[in-house]
């Protein structure tokens, strides 16, 4: 019977196919399954005499035999083909690949980058301003009056009696509000100078980022509500901080902000002098004398600024023991991030 | 400034308070106490060890070998002192001790051959002083074995605290302690004075003038008599080295003792060195010389505030005493000053001098002109119970016109609006009153405050929110979790700085950030540099003018390490002096300028399996900075001028130039510049002023279809004379063609003998389309053929392959 037949090519087929070696031995298959002359043409060629009623049924189980047989077919002839280009093949595709160079970014301006993505979502623009200031942009406008120990603060450079190279980011403050009505939300971030022996803790340039935030209603609740989600977002959402209070002419009340130190998790070490925490920045609510040199009314507005410094952020965060090599400008320390 | 807790409690009882607690809250309202010492865990392993023997060492002539006896065992201990005697008491550390000066700990040890187990210390080894000229002995009485905390009295906690330029009041334990009083809700005690006044009016022992009122607003006195000079008392001492002064006498040692209680400085003059009895305050009026108590001999700037007698000068006011009126072991008769002194006229002398003193720190923050009497009167007390002297009746006290207290508004209201939150009318009453402010309550929550003088700091409403911020603590003040944004436009001015830096990285280029500060010569070789008045050193006395003095040194640090192959940038300020000006007196004598740098030096391509090495090359630079132009816009608007001529930095160079501006300037680094910076293989650069390129309007990028139709592209190569150019060639080329030639490509150029001397071969690429329709070949052929001819003659160049 026809059936019985199919069935037995099946099983005959599965065997054959399996003891394939090579591509001649799979043309012989081709030729005895598939040919002209092959095993499933002649069943098929037996169709004619299967009962009219079963014809159907039959054929459609001849089909599928010849579908499946194809398709086994190809597949492994396929795979032989693809077998036979590889050894033939003189392509050593373990050759290292060709190198593409792409520069980085300083250390200092990533870092920079990613804070300034963090307080342009919150809703600051970023401005910037002069390095070599006038005394009074640097000082007096911010409430430093002359002869006064709050100079002492910060060791400046002075080119003469009446100018210097800015000591911080904070005269930019004075910039922008001059040139604008409140509401004023922006950090300046720039480069500052300090008259200060060089370490490997201190040099006598460094970077800063001033932040400003003058409207109706502003708070030092805000400001802390503030820094805290960007400490969070920078640092990680599990470390602890603290506001203590300090002295800055220019803001009133002043604050510090601490956070726990990463390195030891609070437990005290070299990194943070053994007291846990770590001093990240300085903040407060503007001084009134600062918005009366620039004709804000003190009694209508309120506002906060803070600043950080980034070589001493990068230096915690990157785990950087000396300052001095960011400014060495070594290759393999550029190429490293 | 060093505070002790033991003094702290002579005026707030702290003594149920931990010391943790202490330091927290100290360091929360305000006043950082950076570093703590607790003596009782310091000095915990520290005895009172007895000398029973000392032999010489046997290899070695300085050093002893003591046994000493702990009232335990007796111990073999090497000892280097000189004054180590048998039969004395000594602080002696068993093995196991760490010892406070270099956090150290002891361990047995053989010293040049013999055992030592242990130590016998020095003041300094246990940070009480700096003294090491020997070893610390003591009272023979004490029994050995005692702890050294015990004998000594060692069981105070000393705070190094850091004192913010705004808290005069805070560098004094008086003032400390009323932080204290205020933070933990105690009484504050002031010392009690016992004045025993004798019969002899002060007035008939000396008189004092006040000759420059602005600068010295108060100047109180009080006299003792007949004191005797003496070595302190032991509490006296310790209280005065326990914060690292140095004991001196026992007159010296009060008045120390008072400042560092009060906040008060004061001076004892020896009353009989002073010609006519009499002090003078006044100011210098040329400029003249004077020998300070240590000896040294100083300038007096003219207008230097003086204290002088009938004579001559006796002090600089605020800052030091002179050589001819302090104190001896046979004075007699003291004349104390207690003053107060105008802060910025102490503040300059100081300066000027650069001395800065106990006294002066105070002073030039300002001290408190109400309490100098009070000052006086404990100092005299002091002085006549400690120095046996008898007090003359009264005092002289030139004030002439009161410093008032100041009187300041508080609202409730403007609190809430500034911190974010509310405090109690109750609350702020008790911490202003404890803080020692007269606080009268207004209606409308209003408070009037009455400021004390020794309070300088406190000028307006918002000082006085502080004040009630700090001490309620900080973290009081809530942190909110939201905040408004205001939908006005937002500016980042930053935007094409980070743009750029992201084009030169793709570019392959890394970012340096060099200092600005600069020697002179580097600084002068390319600008007019501003000059610092008060540099660190001579190697930072300039502005750069420029970024490529840096970025050379950069590049020669590398090489110097080892690092050969460099593609760098930078974009950074300079400083330049405008034409004719030699000092800045505006903004307008200087240009401070953004520039932008490229480096290259050494391999662009190192070996490698696939190709040869390549050299970095002018033609890198070049490509570099004009894909960099591409990016922002500009290519199109800028254009070239090439150089060969005289350059005092470049071999060759190009220039970038927006109309008649030149804008950029950079190429192949002469190679005696470079071996002043000794750097041995090819550098090119190129500098962009930046803020001139932001000035230049760039035309918004609008998009245009790209090209549905084919291109048709010929080749042609030609041998030309070597002098003849590139650029004239193409130029000729687009001019002379039609205009569906669209560009003209340079795709191959060498050299050879068979093509002749001075001959070179350079092949072109010409690309035409349109942009609305097909070519047809006959057009083509047609401008291609005319170019051959027109080339051909033109340069008098040979079409090849013919």
């Amino acid at each position: 019977m026809l059936t019985d037949n199919i069935t037995r090519v099946k099983k005959d087929f599965s065997k054959d196919i399996a003891d394939v070696k090579d591509i001649g031995d799979l043309e012989e298959i081709r030729i005895k399954y598939l040919g002209r002359n092959g095993i499933i043409s002649k069943l098929f060629d037996q169709l004619k005499d299967v009962p009219k009623d079963d014809k159907p049924a039959v054929g459609k189980e001849l089909n599928l035999l010849r579908i499946n047989v194809t398709s086994q077919f190809e597949k492994l002839q396929t795979s032989l083909a693809s077998e036979k280009d590889e050894k033939e093949s003189k392509v050593d595709l373990t050759l290292p690949g060709k190198k593409y160079q792409i520069g980085s970014k300083h250390i200092l301006t990533q870092t920079l980058d990613e804070m300034k993505s963090i307080f342009k979502g919150m809703g600051f623009s970023i401005h910037e301003g002069p390095e070599l200031e006038s005394d009074y942009y640097n000082f007096e406008a911010l409430n430093f009056p002359h002869d006064h120990p709050a100079r002492d603060m910060q060791d400046t450079f002075f080119i003469n009696e009446d100018f210097l190279l800015r000591t911080h980011t904070s005269p930019v403050q004075i910039r922008l509000m001059e040139n604008m009505k409140p509401p004023v939300r922006a950090i300046m971030p720039g480069r500052v100078y300090r008259n200060e022996a060089v370490s490997a803790r201190s040099y006598c340039m460094f970077h800063q980022v001033e932040g400003l935030y003058v409207d109706t209603d502003v708070t030092f609740a805000e400001l802390k509500g503030t820094l805290v989600a960007f400490a969070h977002q920078y640092y990680g959402k599990d470390l602890k901080y603290r506001f203590r209070p300090s002295f800055f002419p220019f803001t009133e009340p002043s604050a510090e902000m601490d956070i726990t130190c990463f390195m030891c998790k609070g437990e005290g070490c070299n990194i943070c002098k053994y007291t846990g925490w770590l001093e990240i920045l300085g903040c407060g609510m503007v001084h009134p004398n600062v918005f009366k040199s620039v004709n804000y009314d003190s009694e209508k507005y309120t506002g906060y600024a803070f600043g950080m410094g980034i070589e001493r952020i990068a230096m915690l965060k990157y785990g950087i023991t000396d300052i001095r090599i960011f400014f060495e400008n070594d290759f393999r320390f550029l190429k490293q991030f | 400034m060093k505070v002790s807790l033991n003094w702290l409690n002579d005026y707030v009882d702290l003594k149920d308070i931990s010391t943790g607690e202490i330091v927290d809250s100290l360091t929360m309202s305000g006043l950082e106490v950076e570093d703590v010492v607790d003596q009782k865990e310091m000095y915990k392993n520290f005895i009172v060890g007895f000398v029973e023997k000392k032999e010489k060492h046997p290899n070695a002539d300085r050093l002893s070998v003591c046994i000493v006896a702990t009232g335990k065992e007796s111990v073999s201990v090497i000892c280097g002192a000189r004054n180590v005697e048998r039969g004395q008491k000594v602080v002696f550390a068993p093995v196991g001790t760490i010892i406070p000066k270099g956090n150290v700990e002891l361990k047995k040890a053989k010293i040049r051959g013999v055992e030592s187990s242990g130590m016998i210390c020095a003041e300094d080894e246990l940070l009480l002083s700096e003294d090491h000229s020997g070893i610390m002995v003591l009272d023979p009485k004490l029994k050995e074995g005692t702890p050294i905390v015990d004998a000594l009295n060692l069981d105070d906690v000393l705070m190094e605290i850091a004192i913010t330029p705004n808290r005069p009041d805070a560098l004094s334990h008086l003032g400390v302690a009323r932080d204290l009083s205020a933070i933990f809700k105690k009484d504050l005690h002031l010392p009690k004075i016992n004045l025993k006044e004798s019969n002899i009016d002060i007035n008939d022992t000396a008189s004092i003038e006040i000759a420059d009122e602005k600068n010295c607003p108060r100047y109180s006195s009080l006299v003792v008599l007949d004191v005797k000079v003496d070595d302190s008392p032991d509490w006296l001492k310790n209280k005065i080295s326990s914060i690292g002064l140095r004991p001196i006498n026992n007159i010296v040692d009060i008045t120390n003792y008072v400042m560092y209680e009060t906040g008060q400085p004061l001076h004892a003059f020896d009353l009989d060195r002073l010609n006519g009895k009499k002090i003078i305050v006044k100011s210098t009026k040329r400029k003249s010389e004077f020998t300070t108590l240590d000896s040294k001999e100083r300038e007096l700037l003219r207008d230097t505030l003086m204290i002088c007698d009938a004579e001559k000068d006796v002090a600089i006011a605020g800052v030091m005493g002179g050589e001819n009126s302090e104190i001896y072991y046979d004075t007699k008769n003291v004349l104390i000053e207690s003053a107060y002194f105008d802060p910025s006229s102490i503040r300059k002398t100081s300066k000027y001098m650069q001395l800065s003193t106990d006294a002066s720190y105070r002073f030039e923050r300002g001290t408190d002109p109400n309490n100098t009497l009070f000052a006086a009167e404990r100092t005299a007390a002091l002085i006549g119970e400690i120095a046996d002297g008898k007090i003359a009746k009264g005092s002289i006290d030139v004030y002439p016109k009161m410093i008032e207290e100041r009187i300041v508004k508080f609202r409730l209201r403007r609190l809430n609006k500034i911190l974010g939150f509310n405090v109690s009318a109750e609350d702020s009453i008790q911490i202003f009153e404890k803080l020692g402010f007269g606080v009268k309550q207004l209606a409308n929550e209003e408070l009037k405050v009455t400021v004390p003088t020794y309070r300088p700091d406190i000028e307006q409403e918002v000082d006085l929110i502080e004040e009630i911020a700090r001490i309620s603590g900080y973290h009081n003040v809530p942190t909110i979790p939201r905040i408004s944004i205001t939908l006005d436009t937002k500016h980042d001015e930053t935007v094409l700085t980070n743009n750029v830096r992201d084009f030169s990285n793709a570019l392959g280029l890394s970012e340096i950030i060099n200092n600005p500060l600069q020697p002179e010569l580097l600084a002068k070789s390319t600008g007019d540099a501003v000059k610092l008045s008060n540099p660190l050193s001579m190697d930072m006395a300039y502005l750069r003018t420029s970024l490529l003095p840096g970025a050379l040194s950069v590049v020669a640090r590398n090489l110097n390490r080892g690092e050969k192959n460099l593609s760098l940038f930078e974009i950074g300020n300079v400083f330049n002096l405008k034409e004719d000006k030699s000092d800045i007196n505006s903004f307008d004598d200087f240009d401070e300028e953004e520039k932008i740098i490229f480096i290259l030096s050494g391999k662009k391509v190192e070996r490698d399996w696939f190709s040869d090495t390549k050299e970095y090359d002018f033609y890198d630079l070049k490509g570099i900075v004009n894909s960099f132009l591409s990016k922002i816009s500009l290519d199109n608007l800028l254009n070239d001028s090439y150089y060969s001529i005289y350059n005092n930095i470049y071999e060759f160079y190009l220039t970038k130039n927006f109309k008649d501006r030149e804008v950029g300037l950079g190429g192949k680094i002469r190679s005696d510049v470079l071996k002043k910076f000794d750097i041995e293989q090819n550098v090119y650069c190129f500098e962009f002023n930046f803020s001139e390129l932001k000035q230049i309007p760039v035309i918004q990028n609008k998009y245009s279809e790209p090209l549905k139709y084919p291109k048709v592209f010929r080749d042609f190569a030609f041998v030309f004379d070597k002098t003849v150019l590139f650029d004239d060639v193409r130029n000729f080329i687009q001019v002379k063609s039609s205009k569906l030639l669209k560009n003209v490509n340079v795709f191959d150029i060498f050299e050879s003998k068979e093509l002749g001397q001075n001959k070179r071969s350079m092949a072109f690429e010409l690309e035409y389309f349109d942009m609305d329709r097909t070519l047809t070949e006959e057009e083509v052929e047609k401008d291609f053929e005319k170019l051959i001819k027109l080339v051909s003659k033109q340069f008098n160049a040979k079409l090849r392959g013919n």
